[in-house]
């Protein structure tokens, strides 16, 4: 008896300790897209914020990143937004054009120890518009190419060294593509649709899309003018016709995969080891470990004609536009989005698939065990085209285009009519801006 | 006051046998309250106003402002996105008219589907054979998957190359693996079956209720008159299931227009748009590109359309109803 007393006088003094110092607590709210695998690294991540700031307490709310776009514009209207949000780059730019988003300001972003200069300059970028910082980068990813070692050695190549241009790739498909009756492309009585190994298939539409948007940035391609442009889609030019071609063409023309690949059989296939290759995200990782296959990860290929460019896709803290914003909250928002982006978090952050968001991580001798370390000098090349305006309407019009030129439309024609389908968007997207 | 109500035994039966009396009254009570009626309504009235006047009100509102949410204007443009839905060129009546047209296809191709097949599957499990209660549940038990278990399902086995009716069509001689997803005209073939497959149940239930309500002596009077099998179903089984194919008809062709998970998991609209449905266009219009003004335009649109459709559905059947009653 006298023990249950004492007991529930203990329990009391603890809830008045803790309702104590709850008063002096900033209390914060936080929503982000990462419901996957990354969710308990994440939930791990804010319960260690929470544990080594006492004075900020973190409410982290994991929304799948549709709904999440959904329900920003709507809560920042009705002034219940959260205070901090992660945005991917698909969509950072467009929030930030329609005023949902608000400015991190130099003297914010000293005050929370965030240097741009510490991040990949691309990833830096996305989160900057008109030099007004907007967003920090938390996470990114690339497309890479998975390459099945036990085929290389088949096929007579070094499982070591994979291709990393164009002419290397067309050598190494040739070797790795063969027919029923062992016959290679090129040989003669090859015969396409009796493939029993082959090299890869492009995909259509999104990951056909992404794989065409990377060998076109490789080509120089701008896909979308310069604001002072109106944002002119200009993905038509002869350079990403070029590119365009040269992967309608590893299907219907060298017949190094099936023509009619989608993304699901593609990934079958190399999990099956058909395929001897496949372009995919880093995402693909653990998918491709649990099917027991002896494969690398490499760079994607630079099959363009001018530079090293590869598809690469990002999150970033933002502060959503509050209707009466509390200084306090504001600061608990950024010491939040300061800690959460050091060096030490993102280290962590990339056991979760991620990869780093600044070169010091990616040299560390820490991340070295990684699996993705060997992208590394991919990454600091890496163009990570993405983060301008309207990608939306940009994007959907680029997919559609890709897709009817891999279903036999000529490719300069498929591409001016995804230009004027983008243009028509975008001109939709320029108006409705506030 | 004080007797002999506090005495059930003597009021019970007074009441009990007052009932009667009321029931076979014809007109309606005249002692309540003159709003004890709408006080009844007022439930629904308050959410029918609150989740369906309201919001369509203010998508009429949205639709002829150029709306953004989070700016403090909002300017008037009129029928400008309707007019759009009317002009031939722009994006909006090129692709809300392809995607209608897909949605439209659906609908004509799964409707009856669903229809005859539930009806089938009904009368096949009307006989009291072994095992009936099982095969009811294994056909109703799809409909308690969510859409995106289902798409999943069905894009698996449909799949170019890897699926398992491809890898059954390379194994079979003379047959080739079919590209489904890929082809246009043969993507629809795995969003069929599935959806076919998916919901069936609900309309087989229907009818099997339906069919249990039929009084035998209507049987027993056609067998009488010398009917076979098939007289018996055309004069008796059918006309008796009158209201539930009106009522499944109705139901089938709303869902069927508002079509959009399945072409979204399994083909993503493609190949080249043939698959996307008119409710992932305007989605897509108002949560991809933002454009809430354009979408509330074509929702609306759409839901015109819809009562139309439903409305000649009605109208039709109610006919056929009529004369099967004559």
């Amino acid at each position: 008896m006298k023990e249950l007393r004492t007991r529930l006088i203990a329990a009391i003094v603890a809830g008045l300790a803790l309702g104590g110092t709850a008063l002096a607590q900033v209390e914060i709210t936080y929503w982000h897209g990462f419901t996957g695998p990354d969710l308990p690294v994440m939930e791990e991540l804010v319960a260690e914020f929470n544990a080594t700031h006492p004075d900020i307490h973190v409410t982290a709310q994991a929304i799948a990143w549709g709904p999440l776009f959904q329900q920003l514009e709507p809560a920042v209207a009705a002034g219940q937004a959260p205070d901090v949000v992660a945005l991917n780059e698909d969509v950072i730019t467009g929030f930030i054009l329609r005023g949902a988003v608000a400015e991190m300001t130099p003297d914010m972003l000293a005050a929370a120890g965030v240097e741009g200069e510490r991040f990949f300059p691309s990833l830096w970028e996305t989160g900057v518009v008109d030099g007004k910082v907007y967003g920090v980068p938390i996470h990114s990813v690339m497309l890479v190419m998975y390459y099945n070692k036990d085929l290389f050695e088949e096929a007579g190549l070094d499982p070591d060294d994979p291709p990393s241009n164009r002419e290397e790739f067309l050598e190494a498909a040739t070797a790795l593509t063969v027919d029923a009756n062992g016959n290679h492309p090129g040989d003669p009585g090859f015969d396409p649709s009796s493939l029993q190994r082959y090299a890869v298939g492009i995909p259509t539409p999104w990951m056909g899309g992404t794989i065409a948007y990377a060998v076109a940035a490789q080509n120089g391609v701008t896909f979308v003018g310069s604001a002072d442009e109106g944002y002119a889609p200009t993905f038509d030019s002869e350079a990403a016709q070029e590119a365009v071609q040269f992967l309608v063409d590893i299907g219907s023309e060298h017949h190094f995969g099936p023509a009619d690949a989608t993304e699901g059989s593609e990934i079958d296939a190399f999990r099956q080891g058909v395929a001897a290759m496949n372009f995919n995200g880093v995402w693909m990782l653990s998918q491709y470990r649990d099917a027991g296959l002896d494969f690398g990860v490499a760079a994607f290929p630079q099959l363009g004609t001018e530079r090293y460019a590869t598809w690469g896709g990002s999150s970033h803290l933002v502060l959503p536009v509050q209707r009466n914003p509390d200084p306090a909250k504001v600061e608990a928002a950024m010491t939040f989005i300061g800690w959460m982006t050091q060096p030490e978090q993102n280290l962590k952050w990339t056991t979760a698939g991620g990869l780093p968001t600044q070169p010091e991580v990616a040299s560390s001798p820490e991340y070295a065990e990684n699996p993705m370390a060997s992208l590394s000098d991919a990454m600091a090349n890496t163009y990570v085209l993405t983060g301008f305006p309207f990608l939306a309407q940009f994007r959907g019009a680029w997919d559609a285009a890709f897709e009817a030129a891999l279903h036999g439309t000529a490719v300069d024609q498929a591409l001016s009519q995804g230009v004027s389908e983008a243009a028509a968007a975008i001109q939709e997207g320029l108006l409705s801006l506030p | 006051m004080s007797g002999p109500s506090t005495d059930t035994a003597v009021v019970a039966p007074a009441a009990a046998a007052s009932r009667p009396a009321r029931r076979s009254r014809l007109r309606p009570r005249v002692d309540g309250h003159p709003l004890e009626p709408y006080l009844y309504l007022l439930p629904h009235a308050v959410l029918f106003l609150v989740f369906v006047v309201y919001p369509v009100g203010f998508a009429i509102y949205v639709s002829l402002h150029r709306w953004n949410i989070l700016s403090d204007q909002q300017p008037f443009v009129g029928a400008e996105f309707y007019t759009r839905l009317l002009t031939p060129g722009t994006p909006q009546f090129t692709f809300f008219w392809k995607t209608m047209g897909n949605t439209a296809l659906f609908t004509v191709i799964t409707t009856p589907l669903l229809i005859v097949c539930a009806l089938g599957l009904a009368l096949l499990l009307h006989r009291p054979i072994p095992g009936r209660s099982f095969f009811r549940a294994v056909f109703f038990l799809p409909t308690i998957l969510s859409v995106s278990v289902m798409g999943l399902l069905w894009k698996w086995m449909f799949e170019n190359r890897t699926g398992l009716i491809n890898v059954l069509l390379d194994m079979l001689p003379f047959t080739e693996p079919v590209a489904f997803l890929t082809t246009i005209g043969l993507a629809w073939v795995p969003i069929i079956v599935g959806t076919v497959w998916w919901t069936v149940g609900f309309n087989m239930v229907l009818y099997s209720a339906a069919l249990a309500a039929i009084p035998q002596a209507y049987y027993e009077a056609a067998a009488i008159d010398g009917a076979g099998a098939w007289a018996k179903f055309r004069y008796v089984t059918w006309p008796q299931l009158n209201p539930v194919t009106l009522f499944a008809t109705v139901t089938t062709t709303i869902a069927s227009f508002q079509l959009f998970g399945q072409p979204h998991v399994m083909t993503a609209g493609g190949p080249l748009r043939t698959t996307q449905s008119v409710m992932m266009f305007i989605t897509e219009e108002a949560f991809t590109r933002f454009q809430f003004s354009s979408a509330a335009a074509m929702s609306l649109m759409f839901g015109a359309l819809l009562l139309v459709v439903t409305g000649f559905q009605f109208r039709l059947t109610l006919r056929d109803l009529g004369r099967g009653r004559a």
